[in-house]
């Protein structure tokens, strides 16, 4: 009859235990940190380069939180001319518009004189492969 | 305050499917749209415009393709991965709202609001509402009473409404809410039991709530009286939040062109067995009772009609994809008759039942049960990691012939890295 023994890999400590072991966490769940409310997030990829300088390059994914509101400078996904788009909100005076990041004062949108203009959804974290 | 004992909201997704499609295509906003049942074969979902125009539900395609050229009706072939990632954002929204709830179809749900005060119903059906469309886009109605029954019927209604919500328990008008439901559209009343009640002069929701009880009872089945008792707001069908174990798992497609000879189709069937069998697995059931069919297509008599189905019963139950591909290509040979152009077939696996370790059997050491199960496990967590069909028995072909017509599928999947939805920077 045969009798299987565990076999220990690890050698066994006649020492100090390490100081370490009440430390031991799981492993890092980015999903975790980077996503607050499941239902309402999507991950959503970009194209083009004009949201550059804010940070937002071509091909990157966005985190996108559609039960946010946006706040003062919140990069926001809108719904402009029947498509999706990547835009700057910025609050100011009781108005609210619409940039793509640039500082030239002729790419704002007024969103009381375009009230068609509906916000899908507050990013929250951009992910940049480099 | 004042509390009435059962109060059940029926959640229902607006055109579902168009919704889904509309999330990250606003350029279809508000125009007509129709998805159409796999291999475009029918209508299955419609957006309130296409409606307007005409179109039916479950209408084939090549009927309505003249309405569609004529009003430019964009048309869809369906995404299921779309459709059911969105499905699952929507039920775990309405989670929150209710301790308990049962998950009816991809795009229902009811509801359990016995917790909330009688007079906060309505405010709390808006706030569902609000909550689903601003966190996963999607359009919904909301029917609140006190039966299931009710609240389907009242959902029909507010289907209707431009607030979206109706609150029966509330109501001092239900009988005027309840005439406006023709009866074939009560939950629960077929075909047959429609023209038994117009016989009898009962033509709407309300003018069964008002037969007399003793009527019901003599004339109809236990499951007539149910739906009239209901009705009446006397809660027969219990909510089942038991997160549904699936009662029975059904594979069927049909195929991208019309399939004639016996192997094509057993290709066809040891796929569909296949991914059954996968179903029951993860969900660790068994099956009982499998059932196959086939059929030409209902459209093309000239060719010749044919449709069959058999069932047969395990001695032993089972989840082994070996032992049921055998099953069912048994069955197949035995239904199968030359001479016909196939376009559907499918696999039923009823009866299923909770997988039990201790469920052995005099010939389960013949069967070398342990090694099988531990195959099947390999099977599935290959699948699983590289891909639908990575790893299958040889039964079920290499290149799949019959495979589905999809020509106007959007290629968006909010659950799938390679294939999420995209946005431009302006």
């Amino acid at each position: 009859m045969k009798i299987l023994l565990p076999f220990h890999l690890n050698k066994v400590g006649a020492g100090f235990p390490s100081p370490a072991t009440d430390y031991v966490e799981d492993d890092i769940d980015l999903n975790a940190h980077l996503i607050k409310n499941i239902p309402s997030t999507f991950l959503i990829r970009v194209q083009g380069k004009s949201m550059n300088n804010v940070g937002i390059h071509d091909g990157d994914v966005l985190i996108v939180d559609k039960s946010l509101d946006p706040k003062k400078f919140s990069t926001v996904i809108v719904n402009i001319n029947e498509e999706l788009v990547v835009k700057t909100f910025i609050k100011e005076k009781n108005q609210s518009f619409l940039t793509s990041g640039s500082k030239e004062i002729k790419d704002k949108i007024n969103l009381s004189d375009n009230p068609e203009i509906l916000i899908w959804g507050v990013v929250t974290y951009v992910i940049h492969a480099l | 305050m004042h509390y009435s004992k059962n109060k059940i909201a029926l959640v229902d997704c607006n055109s579902f499917y168009v919704s889904c499609e509309r999330l990250f295509n606003p350029s279809i906003d508000k125009k007509p749209v129709v998805v159409l049942s796999s291999n475009d074969g029918c209508v299955i979902s419609r957006s309130t415009e296409a409606k307007v125009l005409g179109i039916k539900m479950g209408e084939p395609y090549f009927k309505v393709k003249k309405i569609v050229k004529e009003n430019n009706v964009k048309i869809f072939s369906t995404n299921f991965p779309l459709y059911g990632d969105i499905s699952r954002r929507v039920m775990k929204t309405l989670r929150q709202f209710a301790p308990q709830m049962e998950i009816y179809s991809i795009d229902e749900a009811f509801l359990d609001l016995s917790s909330i005060k009688d007079q906060d119903l309505l405010e709390h059906g808006y706030e569902i509402r609000k909550t689903i469309l601003k966190w996963t886009g999607i359009p919904t109605s909301i029917g609140i009473a006190k039966t299931k029954t009710l609240s389907k019927t009242a959902n029909y209604i507010a289907k209707k409404e431009k607030s979206g919500v109706i609150d029966l328990v509330n109501s001092k008008q239900i009988d005027e809410i309840l005439s406006r439901v023709k009866i074939n559209d009560v939950w629960g009343v077929g075909h047959q039991l429609t023209k038994f009640y117009i016989k009898n002069g009962i033509n709407t929701a309300c003018d069964l709530k008002n037969m007399h009880n003793g009527w019901i009872k003599k004339n109809t089945s236990v499951f007539g009286s149910r739906t009239a008792m209901e009705l009446k707001g006397i809660s027969c069908i219990s909510l089942e939040p038991n997160e549904g174990k699936r009662k029975s798992c059904c594979v069927s497609r049909s195929f991208g062109r019309k399939v004639v000879k016996l192997e094509d189709l057993n290709e066809a069937v040891t796929t569909h067995c296949l991914n059954a069998a996968e179903k029951i697995r993860l969900e660790e059931q068994t099956v009982k009772k499998i059932t196959v069919f086939i059929r030409t297509s209902p459209f093309q008599v000239n060719q010749g009609y044919y449709s069959n189905s058999k069932s047969i019963e395990l001695a032993i139950r089972t989840n082994d994809s070996i032992i049921l591909v055998k099953k069912v290509l048994s069955i197949l040979k035995s239904i199968y008759k030359k001479g016909y152009q196939y376009q559907k077939t499918g696999v039923i696996f009823s009866d299923l039942k909770d997988f039990d370790v201790y469920n052995k059997n005099l010939f389960s050491t013949i069967n070398n049960e342990e090694k099988r199960i531990k195959l099947m496990k390999a099977i599935d967590c290959t699948n699983i990691k590289y891909g639908h069909n990575a790893l299958s028995i040889a039964q079920a072909g290499l290149k799949k012939k019959f495979n589905i017509k999809k020509q106007h599928a959007s290629k968006i999947d909010t659950a799938c890295f390679n294939f999420l939805p995209t946005v431009r920077t302006t």
